[in-house]
């Protein structure tokens, strides 16, 4: 008798234990815990649609007025003064135009990263951040585009780049990285603005249905007349794989293309035949530190989006960031060894100019937030985990890569092979335009995130309907099944 | 196929609130002797043919992505090997061959991936009809994760059909009438 009742109290506490353990489960992971889709699509549109609180005027008015002079006005006085006001003069004729260009562009890299790379991997936490994340990618470029022809001075005559024609009956020259540029940044930002619509179709679709009046005008237009029949499903399914696994090495080939602006240089410090996967693992460094802050972002300022973003995705993502911080630092290291080792006499005088010229701060701040502080926080899950700690590793790590290229770019051309010429780069109006390019991209997201889904619904609930408890013995396990 | 008939009889469109019972009618209207052709399914949430016992889509999309790669491939030849030599004052960069292989490298690869790209998301549309703006036949409770199949078959008795569904457990059956989306 009493054996038996101590083996119902036993049978007792395995099933509380058990229940428990589901509970925990779906409070930690948001694939276990479903909502039926009616509610999560009615989530995700009172955040879309509720009527905007003065604080949001006011930051959108804010930061329109801010676009209006830093980027607006600024870019009218380059163009009507001419380069003259920018700092670029001999011998750094490049300076924070590039510098931002090249910094946008690696920001570009976490939406592919997310979207397309967990996509074909089929990780499973990408679900509810896939659109904020291709957002940057089209975001990020748009800012690289105006940072280059801003570079341009000349801004009329971009279309001198385009093979045509012209009447000196010249070829443009395909021998320049510079054309190479045009056609890999063109390819990626028309594939990535597709692959961010893609997805979203159904979502318009869900939106159009959901709302009224100027809205429902709105999203019957850019939902195409989708409805979800099995021919639409396959079709956008069929194309959605060929992004995925095409976009990727289109995402490769656009950084490593950056990388040859300088690496193609006979220059001291950028002649480096690592150069390409070196950008590209830059670019992946601080697009993902990006990706953290925007989520973090998401998920504080947006109604309902605590319950598609949870701690879980910063843990995911913080144990990406700190992998490719060993990364990023294993390429650093790599190519500063090889160069040092070198011995040239104008590559170990660059060296020490950036270790102890009058910016050597800068390089030491870099190695500090791109390596040790995200080695020191990220490894731990619980502060991975929490995302105002998390993101602010993010930032840091975006102010390690913008000095980063800071000192590959005007700082590196400080020093050259004729030292009479050697003079530091004080920047002008680019302080204004980078400050313009990084507002505009913030308020793209705050306007967007009024006017789109900022969560894919519907893949997220093909993952949850793709997901499930299993117990194997006494462990409870979480089971994903392939449905796609 | 069931879409062009539907202009001549508006047919019975049918909502299921899972996959198992969509699945399970799609089954028995089949015996009931609907063919796969007047028959369809909108849902809100891609499942595949095969979870709902449907005979497989066929999708013109790898087969239009290939065709833009091979025209991009195409445009980049030209513009790497034949343009250059049209002019009447080649550059010449160094002691590069004049067209040589490594940037002309670049440009295949980029343009090819562009028209690829280009070509897989105008084949969505070309397959999918996008856009399209004419009444059609649909129900919101799609987007809330409901699962609509719409029959439209002339050979087979309407009430036969609505009382099959009805057994099979339809939340609601009326008839398929196009609408403005």
């Amino acid at each position: 008798m009493a054996y038996g009742k101590k083996e119902t109290e036993k049978k007792q506490e395995h099933h509380e234990h058990h229940g428990h353990t589901e509970e925990h489960f779906k409070e930690k992971h948001l694939m276990l815990d479903p909502l039926p889709r009616g509610v999560m699509n009615d989530m995700v549109m009172e955040a879309v649609t509720e009527k905007p609180s003065w604080k949001w005027w006011a930051t959108v008015i804010f930061m329109g007025a801010t676009v209006a002079y830093c980027l607006v006005y600024s870019w009218y006085v380059l163009i009507a003064e001419g380069v003259g006001v920018a700092g670029v003069n001999r011998p750094s004729y490049w300076g924070i135009f590039l510098v931002n260009t090249v910094f946008w562009i690696g920001i570009s890299h976490a939406g592919t990263f997310i979207s397309a790379i967990l996509r074909v991997f089929r990780a499973e936490f990408r679900r509810p951040f896939t659109r904020v994340a291709e957002l940057m990618t089209t975001f990020g470029l748009v800012q690289a585009g105006f940072s280059i022809f801003m570079h341009m001075g000349r801004v009329w005559l971009a279309y001198w780049l385009m093979p045509y024609p012209n009447q000196r009956m010249l070829w443009p020259n395909f021998h320049s990285p510079l054309s190479w540029d045009l056609l890999a940044i063109t390819t990626y930002l028309l594939s990535s603005t597709m692959y961010l619509f893609l997805p979203l179709i159904p979502d318009l679709a869900m939106a159009r249905d959901k709302t009224t009046g100027w809205r429902k005008n709105f999203y019957r237009i850019l939902a195409l007349g989708f409805r979800g029949t099995e021919g639409e499903w396959t079709h956008l399914r069929n194309a959605m794989n060929i992004f995925a696994f095409a976009i990727i090495p289109v995402m490769f080939s656009v950084h490593t293309i950056v990388s040859w602006d300088f690496a193609a240089a006979m220059r001291p410090g950028w002649n480096s035949t690592i150069f390409g996967p070196y950008f590209v693992i830059g670019a992946l460094h601080s697009g993902m530190g990006a990706a953290v802050v925007v989520l973090a972002a998401v998920r504080k300022f947006i109604k309902n989006m605590d319950y598609f973003i949870r701690a879980e995705h910063f843990d995911a993502i913080g144990k990406l960031m700190l992998i490719i911080s060993m990364g990023w630092a294993y390429f650093f290291f790599n190519d500063y060894m090889v160069q040092w080792y070198g011995g040239d006499k104008w590559t170990k005088q660059l060296l020490h100019f950036h270790e102890a010229g009058p910016l050597g701060w800068m390089w030491f701040l870099m190695l500090i937030v791109n390596i040790a502080i995200p080695w020191a926080i990220l490894w731990n899950p619980k502060w991975r985990s929490t995302p105002w700690l998390v993101s602010i590793v993010g930032i840091l790590i975006n102010v390690g890569m913008w000095l980063e290229r800071y000192i590959i770019i005007p700082i590196s051309l400080t020093i050259n092979r004729m030292p009479f010429t050697w003079r530091q780069y004080t920047p002008g109006i680019e302080i204004p335009l980078g400050i313009g390019t990084l507002v505009l991209f913030i308020l793209l997201y705050v306007i967007f995130a009024k006017l789109i889904p900022m969560i894919p619904v519907w893949e997220v609930q093909e993952g949850q309907m793709a997901h499930q408890l299993k117990k194997f013995g006494r462990e409870t396990v979480v089971q994903v099944s392939e449905l796609e | 196929m069931a879409e062009s008939k539907s202009k001549k009889s508006p047919g019975v469109l049918a909502v299921f609130g899972d996959l198992d019972p969509t699945a399970n009618a799609i089954e028995q209207l089949r015996k009931l002797g609907v063919s796969d052709d007047c028959m369809y399914v909108v849902s809100g949430v891609p499942v595949t043919e095969a979870m709902l016992g449907r005979p497989p889509q066929h999708s013109n999309v790898p087969r239009v992505a290939m065709g833009g790669a091979i025209l991009g491939f195409s445009a980049a030849s030209f513009l790497a090997f034949i343009a250059p030599y049209w002019y009447p004052y080649p550059i010449q960069v160094s002691t590069q061959a004049f067209v040589p292989w490594p940037p002309t490298f670049v440009i295949l690869f980029e343009l090819t991936m562009l028209g690829m790209l280009l070509s897989t998301f105008l084949a969505v549309f070309l397959d999918s009809f996008f856009p399209n703006y004419r009444p059609m036949q649909y129900v919101p409770e799609v987007s809330d994760g409901k699962y609509a199949v719409i029959v439209d078959c002339a050979h087979v008795e309407e009430s036969k059909i609505k009382d099959l569904l009805k057994k099979l457990g339809a939340e609601s059956i009326k008839p398929a009438e196009a609408q403005q989306l």
